[in-house]
């Protein structure tokens, strides 16, 4: 039971960092190798806001959230813009060294150690019981929760949403949704906001969770293989990789050698690679990518 | 002739810095004309088209020469976006629908130029009455609808961007005749109705005159031929080269011809 539990917030934690890939993916044809890096940045920031908001924690994580929104479209505007629809390989190496500048910018401003933002923001994270004797976190439970709730308003406001439709063109035929008078740049700037929203969730609620360092970078990089088992331009799919990676990461860890936690999701990144390239649901998506 | 609502002067297009699609080419559109663009294969007319609607980054094509005006503003390598918004829709040759969504959602993803909701459902009413057939396929997937389906969706499309200036590029492009004369008849129909202007680019030209007020020839990238619809008819060379009639009538006088090589050498 207790497995199960693991499970589940593991496999939570890596569909809320995972959806941030699909979605830049999806809609302009960019990996974004530096959504990890932007995850950590919004920890960061709410190390920060904890401070110059002592004693509002939901001021707090609202300010961060929104900081961090704001630097999604930053990094949109100033850096990718240039590169989007036009430079594919570009457009990677740029998200690479916007990593590893961010990497760096947090050990200035906020050094290397490891640190604790619950604490800062005077939070507590009680173990809650669960029928069947297993146990969650407090912060464990809320990452499942905004995991559900991220996927099921993305979800349909893809599928409803006005907007949501047009990310879904641009991302089809970028020429065609802009000679139906949309603004792909626009787009572009919701998709890294959106993104980056998502991701400084998860980036938040593992710090509260279990602190702060530059680890959390690997965690980022962990749910790229769950992104990719799934099709990396399928939120669905970004959910079932992320259930099968986290499935396969705790039992190993459980039944073979606690050891194999960071390497988990690789292999299972590369059996999937080996039987179905395209990715769980590459050539279905082909047709109907939602 | 009242002031053009579109006019293109001594336009010059080149493909990646080094390939030259356009020389020289110069037209007008009057409100509420219809013109046709006619030429081969490679004449560059689905360049025109695209020029007056605005390249993408990735056409890596630019206007390097002359202006586009639109309602009296400059246009020419503007963004695809702006043009359409401020009124001019296209119907492209190629990718002219969004194949993986459904008939009705690539209904709702234009932005109209004049976006008002009643607007918009005005529009999406007139383009069900004129093609009945999309209000059927709603719920189709736009990349498994027929040519000619795929067609009038295309048209819808670009009509529910609220277009002054409706570009068609091939309407005629793989489709069945008796479909072709159908869709042309709703557009001209629909036409009156929104009191668009229109240009419409073919290699038919028997499609294309039976429509146009005006047209123009294209060949190579200038154009060789301009007049009415009746002059272009009765033109030996149109006659002999893009309606398949031999001229052996003996309408082809001697000084018609020479008028045209004038013609081609004024524009070269
Ligand atoms: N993206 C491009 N890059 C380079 N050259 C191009 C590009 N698109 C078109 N051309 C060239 O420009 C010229 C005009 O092409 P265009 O597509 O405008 O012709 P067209 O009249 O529409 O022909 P068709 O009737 O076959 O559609 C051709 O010589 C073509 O090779
Ligand atoms: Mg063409």
């Amino acid at each position: 039971m207790q497995l199960a539990v693991n499970i589940a917030v593991l496999a939570s934690i890596y569909a809320l960092i995972a959806c941030g890939y699909v979605l830049i993916y999806r809609v302009s044809r960019v990996l974004n190798l530096a959504h990890g890096e932007l995850m950590m940045l919004a920890a960061y920031l709410l190390l920060t806001t904890a401070s110059s908001f002592a004693g509002h924690p939901l001021f707090a994580i609202s300010a961060a959230i929104g900081l961090s929104i704001l630097v999604g479209a930053m990094v949109y505007l100033f850096l990718m813009r240039k590169m989007t629809g036009e430079m594919a390989l570009a457009a990677v190496l740029a998200t690479v060294a916007l990593g590893v500048l961010l990497r760096g910018i947090t050990v200035i401003v906020w050094s290397a150690q490891q640190q604790y933002p619950a604490t800062a923001l005077g939070l507590v994270n009680p173990s809650i019981a669960l029928p069947g004797g297993a146990r969650i976190s407090l912060c464990g439970a809320l990452l499942v929760a905004c995991t559900a709730v991220a996927y099921g308003s993305l979800l349909a406001f893809l599928r409803f949403g006005r907007w949501g439709v047009r990310m879904r063109a641009a991302g089809q035929s970028p020429l065609l949704a802009a000679q139906r008078g949309i603004n792909l740049h626009a787009i572009y700037a919701i998709a890294w906001s959106l993104s980056t929203f998502t991701g400084a969730m998860a980036g938040m609620l593992i710090a509260l969770d279990s602190g702060l360092g530059q680890t959390m970078t690997i965690i980022g990089l962990k749910a790229f293989p769950a992104a990719l088992v799934g099709g990396l331009d399928s939120l669905a799919g970004a959910l079932a990789g992320s259930l099968i990676v986290a499935a396969a990461e705790v039992l190993l860890i459980h039944y073979v050698d606690p050891l194999l936690s960071e390497v988990v999701p690789f292999l299972v990144l590369i059996a999937m690679l080996v039987v179905r390239p395209w990715g769980l649901f590459g050539t279905r998506e082909e047709l109907d990518r939602v | 002739m009242s002031e053009p609502m579109l006019s293109v002067d001594k336009l010059e297009v080149v493909y990646q810095r080094a390939i030259t699609a356009l020389q020289g080419i110069s037209l007008g559109v009057a409100p509420g004309q219809i013109v046709g663009v006619l030429g081969t294969n490679g004449a560059g007319k689905s360049t025109l088209l695209r020029a007056i609607s605005g390249f993408h980054g990735v056409d890596d094509a630019r206007v390097t020469e002359g202006t586009i005006r639109f309602e009296g503003r400059r246009i020419e390598n503007g963004e695809p976006h702006r043009n359409t918004r401020a009124g001019i829709a296209l119907v492209p040759e190629r990718d002219k629908v969004f194949p993986n969504l459904t008939v009705a959602e690539n209904l709702s993803v234009p932005v109209a130029s004049s976006g008002s909701r009643a607007d918009m459902s005005r529009r999406q009413a007139l383009v069900f009455h004129h093609f009945p057939r999309l209000g059927d396929l709603r719920a189709r997937t736009a990349g498994l609808l027929s040519g000619g389906e795929r067609q009038m969706l295309a048209i819808a499309g670009a009509l529910m961007c609220g277009p002054k200036l409706l570009l068609v590029d091939e309407l005629s492009l793989g489709l069945a005749p008796v479909i072709v004369s159908d869709i042309m008849q709703k557009l001209v129909q629909i036409r009156r109705e929104l009191s668009l202007t229109m240009i419409v680019v073919e290699q038919s030209a028997a499609v294309a005159l039976a429509v146009v007020d005006y047209g123009y020839v294209l060949e190579n990238g200038r154009v060789v031929l301009d007049g009415d619809a009746t002059r272009l008819r009765d033109h030996p060379d149109i006659r002999e080269f893009y309606l398949g009639q031999s001229s052996a009538g003996g309408r082809r006088s001697y000084r018609t011809v020479k008028q045209y090589r004038r013609n081609r050498r004024w524009y070269g």
